[in-house]
């Protein structure tokens, strides 16, 4: 299973992506995918980052599934 | 009739605010939002000249989050038709980056709209601002998130 993980602004400079595919385990939650990113692109952890599942706001609690779009973001500054 | 946009071009401020028109209203509140030049440092006080800004979005998000506000605007407010108009890519300074047209029977509502749905963008649309300076640039990371939900 994979799904595709999308960056923007801060988080793509960071990364030097705009999105990858991560592969998942069953069972595994937007937050514990948002970790795991953490931890190959630790610069991302000096930012307070909001995440999104398949467009909507995520609390992290959310089991992610085949095919799902994660994104990974700081607060949102439009306007 | 309700709109929301993103787009590249230059965002002409009184065709969104006539659109918004319809024939039982009587004022329409167009906020016309711009590149600043200069920005002081909410933490040092240091003033800061930008050179110009570059704005971003997860635009089907962003859609969808510029929608959810107008429906949410038109639970509490007496007015009729939104107009949402945002712009990305690079802007020079003084070039409007966002309006919003807000049109009521009455000019009361349509105002406190405009300013709850400014405020209410700001927060919400997934939307980022990058400042370019003379030395080096920044994204900008917006200041209260507190009601959207923490990963």
């Amino acid at each position: 299973m994979n799904i595709k993980v999308l960056f923007f602004g801060a988080t793509a400079d960071i990364t030097g992506q705009r999105h990858v595919e991560v592969p998942i385990e069953p069972e595994t939650t937007a937050s514990e995918v948002s970790k795991s990113l953490i931890t190959e692109y630790p610069r991302l952890a000096s930012h307070k980052l909001h995440i999104s599942l398949n467009q909507q706001y995520a609390n992290g609690e959310e089991i992610v599934r085949d095919g799902d779009e994660l994104a990974i973001f700081t607060a949102v500054s439009g306007g | 009739m309700d709109f929301f946009e993103l787009i590249t071009d230059p965002i002409d401020i009184t065709s969104v605010a006539r659109r918004v028109v319809p024939p039982g209203c009587g004022a329409t509140v167009t906020l016309d939002g711009y590149a600043r030049k200069y920005t002081k440092d909410k933490e040092s006080g240091e003033v800061r000249e930008t050179q110009y800004l570059v704005y971003e979005a997860y635009e089907p998000m962003a859609i969808k989050e510029m929608e959810k506000l107008i429906d949410a605007a038109k639970q509490q407010f007496e007015i009729a038709n939104v107009g949402i108009v945002h712009r990305l890519g690079r802007l020079e300074i003084g070039e409007t980056s966002v309006v919003i047209s807000v049109a009521a029977p009455h000019r009361k509502p349509a105002f406190a709209a405009c300013e709850w749905l400014i405020r209410e963008l700001k927060r919400t649309v997934p939307i980022w601002k990058k400042e370019v300076f003379a030395d080096g640039e920044e994204w900008i990371e917006g200041d209260s998130q507190a009601e959207v939900p923490q990963p």
